[in-house]
């Protein structure tokens, strides 16, 4: 019995391990039509396999047949290059000891590659190559023939920028891949894919800039999407909620842009890149929280504008997190410190209105909520009967009805925009919720519960970390050489370093001569000795 | 100890916070009348004098919390007793804070609220920062400093375009002499607020840079005792002496006397939010030492497990250490720092320091 015991673990495992192998990792048959059997037994005979024999190549002195998938490939490859050469090129007197020597010579594309086993080539027959078989060998070519129908390049509808690159990220891996090759044209931009999703076989690539990023995140990086087991991958959000650091938290850990020229700048300053096949968003990390309040037009504007409308974007931020919180506080709680001619006149709005404010304000935001989410569900064509419902009944009525007052609705009206004006979708949407949390703590306990609700607000975003690094860097824990790229910009020339935590031993991103533009006034374009005379 | 460091800067921007905590809020030095302020620049100075005590102590021993120097200064039992004794000061100090914070919160702007309801929510959120650890502690205090000296900022503009300072209020000078200023300096603003940064003796271990503690000691207590200076002279300038004396709330009073353009009134907020931060870093603070000292005692590990019990334990000493606001002022002002204050904070450090040096010196010897 004992030995029963001790035996049974081990095979197990082995059966584990067996199983865990696809199935389908066992090697080629020597014989066409077999191989040809398989591929339609485990396809199920699916009508978009394109399964095409050559019978009377000259190149084969045996049958041949090139298998595809319709609609992943090019259609004109595989007719001008693939069948054209494979038909038409000159006889062979012996015949070639294996595939690659036949064909190598003889197939005018780039990417070719022998395929021996049944798991490799179904990766690659279903990722749009075409495959090659012969009679008589137990080995196929798997030649690069991906094509068909995609979205074609476009401005990006997420991040609007007024100046700047116009073009935004589609669904193809290798397009958007290469839209940022463009811009950084180095040898140093690497570049990793791996397969990610058990079912779906996604394909996920790490970009980084090698000698500025710092290899012990990409590291970890590597060693988080290892971990990852799931049977799909349908967006690159499915990525980001198993990588993040921290997953109770309504803050984003990760930023996601649709914009190459976005991606390009954080990747110079030290962060990596993850691409995910079918998904225009690209996930960047480590980002920091200032990060969100950013936009890609600061660093095209004069500084001082920048840092204004930065500022501008904090107080957005604020009037979106504690806008309502505040009105319900202060009607509630502290009247007092309204000034008396106000709250006068709010007293006098509020006198026909059934609700405490907190009511009011919670109907009017649920509303609002819900206003906007059916924005975003309806078909464009009657898209502005929505705001037609939003403003003319529900905002006009309800406060000719008296169930809420007009300054309740402006308060409503002006989170609303707020939230809006918010330059990164993952702020905004955590700025929703934790709005509603504000809420509840102002209406249980004034100005005092929003306080201590701001505390834990900022001891929760003090504790988060994005791969490592402080989420509210620079500013706590305190990077006087970052802080020029927070939430105020100063000039370019003055921005000398890489943010200190992203780019490791490699944080000057300027030579020391770059100073403040001074051009030289001898060329008779300055005037300014005649200024003196005055 | 936890495997955390902190830079200077945030170990300078928990002492100013620590500082100011509650001390921005009452009248300290009052006694003096109008050179209140002169009774604070005296505290300062004492507090800088205490400060090196606790730096020579930690000088001698860099690498150990103050529960484990003690022990190595007085021996095992002993040193453990006195540790303990620190720990139960610092959770009783804690408390007492807690209690105060509590109270005025009720006086001013929540009468019908129960001291019970504040001081828990206050509590609870203290908890869940002490639970996240100092280097979480010290980069949200970080942030409040730059957010509380802003405020500060547009206070004191606020103040003055309102056009109430009569610097006149702070004449005649040394009215008095010097007598009753030294008095209120060893009778009070030596230990409260300057002889407390004896809990940052606990701290000072974290610091990743150890030698510029010193100078951010230093800069610490100056700035912060120039700050409540400043306010004070505010208070007395814009109140005058009786009723900064009398007022419950001196800072709230001089908040509550902005009037600019018909509109800016009544910024009770500024006040509030004074009051509740500076509660919540002084608080906190003091339970995080108690914290890692008790846990460094008792040898708990991880430390943070025994933030919640203590928590518990704080807010149970601040509702039954006083049955009403007036017995615990009258405790505040008699009791601790005769029997607290000055043992903790100063015949302690100085006899560990005596000793500290003694055996040094012997084993140079």
């Amino acid at each position: 019995m004992p030995s029963f015991f001790k035996k049974k673990p081990p095979k197990d495992k082995k059966t584990a391990k067996e199983q865990k192998k696809p199935a389908g990792s066992s090697p080629l048959s020597v014989v066409l039509d077999e191989n040809l059997a398989v591929i339609k037994d485990k396809t199920g005979n699916s009508t978009d396999i394109i399964i095409r024999r050559l019978n009377h190549s000259p190149r084969f002195k045996t049958e041949a047949a090139i298998v595809y998938l319709k609609g992943l490939t090019d259609s004109q490859t595989i007719q001008e290059i693939v069948i054209e050469s494979l038909m038409k090129s000159d006889p062979v007197e012996t015949r070639p000891s294996s595939m690659q020597e036949m064909i190598e010579g003889y197939l005018p594309l780039g990417n070719m590659e022998p395929v021996k086993d049944w798991e490799t080539l179904f990766q690659a027959l279903m990722s749009g190559h075409t495959i090659i078989f012969a009679d008589g060998y137990s080995e196929a070519m798997s030649t690069s023939t991906e094509g068909g129908e995609r979205r074609s390049i476009e401005e990006p509808s997420t991040q609007r920028a007024i100046r700047g690159s116009r073009e935004g990220f589609t669904e193809s891996i290798e397009t958007n891949i290469s839209m940022v090759r463009r811009i950084i044209q180095n040898p140093n931009l690497w570049t990793e894919t791996m397969t990610i999703g058990r079912v779906t076989k996604t394909k996920v690539t790490i970009m980084y800039v090698k000698g500025i990023a710092r290899d012990d995140i990409i590291e970890e990086l590597r060693s988080r999407l290892e971990k990852i087991d799931i049977d799909g991958v349908l967006e690159s959000g499915y990525i980001e909620q198993y990588i993040e650091d921290q997953a109770i938290t309504a803050f984003p850990t990760m930023y996601h842009s649709e914009r190459p020229d976005v991606v390009a700048g954080n990747l110079l300053e030290g962060r990596f890149a993850l691409f995910v096949n079918g998904s225009p968003f690209v996930l960047l990390a480590p980002v920091v929280f200032v990060q969100f309040f950013q936009s890609i037009e600061d660093y095209t504007e004069r500084f001082y504008i920048s840092t204004a409308l930065r500022f501008l974007r904090v107080l957005i931020f604020f009037i979106s997190l504690i806008g309502p919180a505040t009105y319900i506080a202060a009607t509630t709680f502290h009247q007092e410190m309204i000034p008396t001619q106000l709250l006068v006149a709010i007293a006098a709005q509020r006198e026909s209105v059934p609700f405490p404010s907190f009511v009011e304000a919670l109907i009017m935001e649920v509303t609002f909520e819900i206003l906007r989410e059916a924005g975003i569900r309806m078909p464009k064509a009657i898209g502005s009967a929505i705001s037609i419902v939003g403003a003319l009944v529900i905002g006009q009525a309800a406060v000719q009805a008296g169930v809420v007052s007009p300054a309740m609705v402006i308060i409503v009206a002006i989170t609303a925009i707020a939230s809006f004006a918010t330059p990164s979708f993952g702020i905004a949407i955590s700025v929703r919720l934790l709005r509603f949390l504000f809420m509840i703590s102002a209406a249980t306990f004034g100005f005092f519960g929003m306080i201590l609700g701001f505390i834990i607000l900022v001891v929760h975003l003090s504790g988060l970390r994005s791969f490592g690094v402080p989420y509210l860097s620079p500013l706590a824990p305190f990077v006087p050489a970052d802080i020029n790229d927070t939430f105020v910009r100063g000039p370019l020339w003055a921005d000398r370093k890489r943010p200190a935590f992203m780019s490791g031993n490699n944080q000057t991103r300027q030579g020391e001569d770059t100073g403040r533009p001074q051009p030289d006034q001898s060329r008779g374009m300055v005037t300014k000795n005649e200024g003196d005379d005055q | 100890m936890e495997k955390v460091k902190i830079t200077p800067y945030q170990l300078f921007a928990l002492i100013l916070l620590f500082e100011l905590g509650s001390a921005l809020l009452v009248a300290i030095g009052i006694e003096a009348k109008q050179d209140a302020w002169i009774v604070i620049l005296l505290g300062m100075i004492g507090g800088l004098l205490l400060f090196f005590v606790f730096y020579r102590l930690y000088c001698f021993y860099p690498d150990c919390l103050p529960t484990e120097y003690i022990q190595k200064i007085m021996g095992k039992g002993l040193g453990k007793s006195v540790a303990f004794l620190y720990m139960m000061y610092n959770v009783y100090v804690a408390a007492r804070v807690l209690r105060d914070f509590g109270a005025m919160l009720l006086t001013f702007a929540y009468i019908e609220t129960p001291l019970f309801i504040a001081n828990t929510l206050m509590i609870l959120v203290i908890v869940y920062s002490v639970s996240k650890g100092i280097e979480v502690l010290a980069r949200t205090g970080e942030l409040f400093l730059v957010f509380i000296y802003f405020l500060a900022g547009s206070g004191v503009l606020l103040v003055l375009f309102s056009g109430v300072v009569d610097l006149h209020n702070l004449q005649p000078v040394l009215e008095n002499g010097w007598k009753p200023i030294v008095k209120a300096t060893v009778k009070e603003t030596i230990y409260f607020p300057f002889g407390e940064l004896i809990v940052f003796s606990m701290i000072m271990p974290y610091l990743r840079d150890s030698k510029k503690i010193r100078n951010v000691g230093i800069i610490g207590v100056i700035v912060s005792g120039i700050s409540l200076m400043l306010v004070m002279v505010f208070n007395l300038s814009i109140l005058g002496v009786n009723l900064t004396a009398r007022s419950q709330f001196p800072l709230l009073s001089t908040i509550q006397t902005i009037h600019v353009a018909d509109f800016l009134e009544r910024l009770d907020v500024y006040f509030m939010i004074a009051l509740i931060v500076g509660g919540f870093f002084k608080i906190s603070i003091f339970l995080y030492a108690a914290v890692i000292g008790t846990a460094n005692i008792c040898n708990i590990k991880p430390a943070s497990r025994l933030t919640y019990p203590l928590g518990l334990v704080v807010l149970f000493i601040s509702m039954t250490m006083a049955s009403n606001f007036p017995e615990h002022l009258k405790e505040g002002i008699r009791v601790v720092p005769l029997l607290l204050h000055l043992p903790f904070q100063i015949i302690f450090p100085l006899l560990l320091l005596g000793l500290a040096f003694w055996k040094n010196r012997k084993k140079t010897n």
